[in-house]
């Protein structure tokens, strides 16, 4: 059974349609990667999944996670998904943030909520060493410092090395990521992706990787749906839908993709 | 004769937290020179330095052989009139409450050159691949990428010497991106353009020159091909290497 | 990033426009009326004194026998007058201060700001009386020019705040490296930017100005007589108010329907105006 299916989704605001008739599913530990540009509706999507959606947005059809349907669920029922079933890292990891709350503190409140939902309160300095804990895997240097940190006394990987080790910490069964590292610096975003891939491979996560940059996406997924203006192109495995575009959508994103790649090798 | 050259450029915000350390560059007119650098390079800064809009704390800037004097007003006015800028983000680049016709035609009414103004917002608007009956209409009509190239006409309209780029393709998709970098270089053609960016691969597709800066330290410069085939610095190939490139695919029909 | 699509539709007036404009328009129209016409003559005795509401008198008349409509009727034109003024002095004074320190050097700005500050921690009104009781003598004017100079540290706090965040943006580097002056930016970009929230602010201080301006008449530092003020009919009417309340009823409904109007104009032009309050009616 998958763990999120969506089926024939369509969201509108007022008269606009954003995403139409949309349908794809997600396995467990399966690595999905949901490309598109700007207006693609792909972050929408995302926020969909987890019953976030702007109140002014309407959503029809189906999204499945865990079982549970999603549209039209009260947010007593997508509370208790949100953040046991999935998490969710943004693109801005300082608005992600509190930024009066010492980087500790805020990583205690998901570990302890998730502890308390499965029946073993978590405190003092069990709590403390399950933070620690956190912090070195996402491998941020200095726990203890770091810990005891602000959000804007650390740089925007270690930021988002954060909001990582938030996600952990609810022990999701889904990661959904939009575009984890498009604010970042291209060194911190190469070691953030590794990051990212080394855990969900650990963990068996399953992750939903939304991005508008291809070989990013290709270097944690393993299969892909590229949205244009809301609708579904193509979806296929990375290998094919990079080496083989069949829409001719897709097939110009490839194209600029590689001609970036060209220049790069100093062919161009 | 270089068009702008950097003699030992330093600057600072405060006392002892330099931002840009010993900067000397040279840029040959007719260059396209791609100034990559990621957050806290201070690649910001010294695109500021060269627009003249901050002073370097020590060291000279000169452009054409003469030394930017940002106290003198005929000088500067001179200096405008040939150096012009596009900036990052096509949304807050453009006056929202003005139309395209007078964007545009900001450097020519501000500097008072001499011209028919009505057709030189035209000439400028075709040569960045819009229609001229664009002009009555409003930015928030257009796209991302049509933005930009309205901020690009209206760098362009006074017929500068160097244009300025800082990430002007950063904050768009990658499809227009392409479109705009193809814009820029045949621009470049006509004129010195100057890329700040901090993505390889816009600068690689685009620039003939590169330097790299690394925490306000020029760390290495040359050819663009020397660089991305024989990279020196180890910061360099770092950079070089942390770009993510498309998986390799069998070539097959 | 996906974003929603701009929703590019004329935004649509709303209900609270519609009934502050009807207020604000019945004011007007009473105003500009009393120019050339008015039921009674404001200074002559006309009927009995203090007598009740009746077909020829409809709101009474006062202690000296005078048509009491009459005279809440030019307090309709006195209000417009004091609250134009107060704005139109207060904006001139307040923007211009409010843009200087936009621009100024850190030192100049961080003096302008505290002093603002400190100005704007003063009633209104109090200042306003500073204001008159430094002129040597009461008149419209001088409670037009106090309101005006008490209004003007809100405009110029308010002025200061909108301009910075406009000086951030980069038309504004644009603007500059494609030599501009700093006059042709403020006039070309900071003010058509800012002026939108502006005018709203401007509704909010002309209701602020009307009700300073019936405070001093009422504490006998407004507009001297024969300028029939709702504040000096509303302190004359203290002594009748319960042998015969029409008296202080009908200029007080007066300053409520012209105050309430204002203020639901402003946030009526504010939804119409702001892009992210678009929607949410």
């Amino acid at each position: 059974m998958s763990l999120l299916a969506i089926n024939g989704l369509t969201l509108r605001a007022a008269e606009t349609v954003l995403v139409s008739d949309l349908s794809l599913t997600l396995a467990p530990g399966e690595r999905l990667g949901l490309i598109g540009e700007s207006g693609s509706g792909k972050s929408l999507t995302a926020l969909a999944a987890i019953g976030l959606l702007p109140p002014a947005i309407s959503a029809t059809g189906s999204i499945e996670l865990a079982g549970q349907q999603i549209i039209g669920a009260s947010e007593r029922t997508l509370n208790s998904l949100r953040g046991t079933v999935t998490a969710t890292v943004f693109q801005e990891p300082l608005t992600a943030l509190d930024p009066l709350m010492r980087i500790g503190r805020q990583l205690a409140e998901p570990l302890q909520r998730r502890a308390a939902r499965d029946g073993k309160p978590l405190r003092g300095r069990a709590l403390d060493l399950a933070i620690g804990e956190l912090l070195e895997q996402v491998a941020l240097p200095d726990p203890v410092r770091i810990a005891r940190a602000y959000p804007h006394e650390i740089s925007g990987g270690q930021r988002q090395r954060v909001a990582i080790a938030m996600a952990l910490a609810c022990r999701p069964d889904v990661l959904i990521a939009d575009e984890p590292t498009t604010a970042l610096d291209v060194t911190t975003q190469a070691e953030i992706l590794k990051l990212l891939d080394g855990l969900v491979r650990d963990r068996g996560m399953a992750l939903l990787f939304i991005s508008h940059d291809l070989p990013v996406v290709a270097k944690v997924v393993d299969r892909v749906v590229v949205l244009q203006r809301g609708i579904a192109v193509e979806s296929g495995s990375v290998g094919d839908v990079f080496a083989r575009p069949q829409h001719p959508y897709t097939q110009a994103l490839v194209a600029a993709a590689q001609a970036f790649d060209a220049a790069l090798e100093g062919v161009a | 004769m270089s068009l702008v050259t950097l003699d030992q450029v330093n600057f600072a915000y405060s006392a002892n937290r330099p931002t840009l350390t010993d900067i000397s560059l040279a840029i040959a007119p007719g260059t396209s020179l791609g100034l990559v650098g990621e957050s806290g390079s201070g690649k910001t800064t010294l695109l500021r330095l060269l627009l003249g809009l901050a002073k370097p704390t020590s060291g000279r800037i000169s452009f054409d052989g003469a030394a930017l004097d940002l106290g003198n007003a005929g000088f500067m006015r001179g200096f405008r009139r040939q150096v012009q800028a596009v900036f990052q983000d096509p949304y807050s680049s453009l006056d929202p409450r003005q139309n395209v016709r007078r964007i545009v035609s900001e450097p020519l009414r501000a500097l008072r050159l001499p011209g028919n103004h009505p057709a030189m917002v035209d000439a400028a608007l075709v040569a960045v691949g819009l229609e001229p009956l664009v002009a009555t209409r409003y930015p928030h009509e257009f796209s991302g990428g049509q933005r930009q190239r309205i901020a690009i006409a209206r760098a362009i309209v006074g017929k500068p010497r160097l244009l300025l780029a800082d990430e002007a393709v950063s904050a768009l998709d990658l499809s227009t991106r392409i479109r705009i970098i193809e814009l820029l270089k045949t621009l470049a053609a006509d004129m010195t353009l100057v890329f700040v960016s901090h993505d390889l691969g816009a600068v690689a597709a685009l620039c003939d020159e590169v330097a790299i800066l690394e925490r306000g330290r020029l760390v290495e410069t040359g050819p663009t091909r020397k660089i991305l085939t024989a990279p020196q610095h180890p910061y360099t190939r770092a950079l070089l290497s942390s770009v993510p490139r498309m998986p390799v695919t069998t070539k097959e029909a | 990033m996906s974003a929603v699509a701009a929703d590019t539709r004329r935004p649509r007036a709303s209900l609270t426009l519609w009934v502050g404009l009807v207020l604000v328009g019945l004011h007007v129209a009473v105003g500009l009326l009393t120019l050339v016409w008015l039921p009674y003559d404001p200074s002559s005795m006309t009927g009995g004194r203090l007598s009740p509401p009746s077909w020829e008198h409809w709101a009474g008349t006062d202690r000296l026998g005078r048509d009491f409509f009459t005279q809440v009727m030019i307090g309709s034109r006195i209000a417009l007058i004091v609250g134009s003024g107060a704005v139109l002095i207060g904006a001139l004074i307040g923007v211009t201060i409010g843009i200087i320190a936009a621009f100024a050097t850190k030192l100049l700005d961080d003096a302008l700001a505290a002093t603002l500050d400190i100005l704007i921690a003063f009633p209104t009104l109090l200042i306003a009386m500073l204001v008159v009781a430094a002129s040597d003598s009461a008149s419209l004017f001088t409670a037009i020019l106090a309101l005006g100079i008490a209004l003007s540290a809100i405009v110029a706090r308010l002025t200061r705040i909108l301009a910075k965040r406009v000086l951030l943006l980069d038309y504004i580097t644009a603007a500059r490296t494609s030599g501009a002056s700093w006059p042709a930016i403020v006039i070309e970009h900071v003010l058509p930017n800012i002026w939108p929230t502006l005018a709203v602010n401007f509704a909010l201080q002309f209701g602020l100005a009307v009700i300073a301006e019936a405070s001093l008449s009422y504490l006998g530092l407004g507009a001297p007589p024969p300028n029939a003020s709702w504040g000096r009919l509303l302190q004359e009417a203290q002594g009748t108010v319960y042998t015969a309340p029409i008296g202080a009823i009908a200029p007080g409904l007066a300053l409520v329907t012209l105050a309430i109007g204002v203020n639901l104009l402003a946030d009526g032009l504010r939804s119409l105006i702001d892009p992210t309050q678009r929607g949410r009616a």
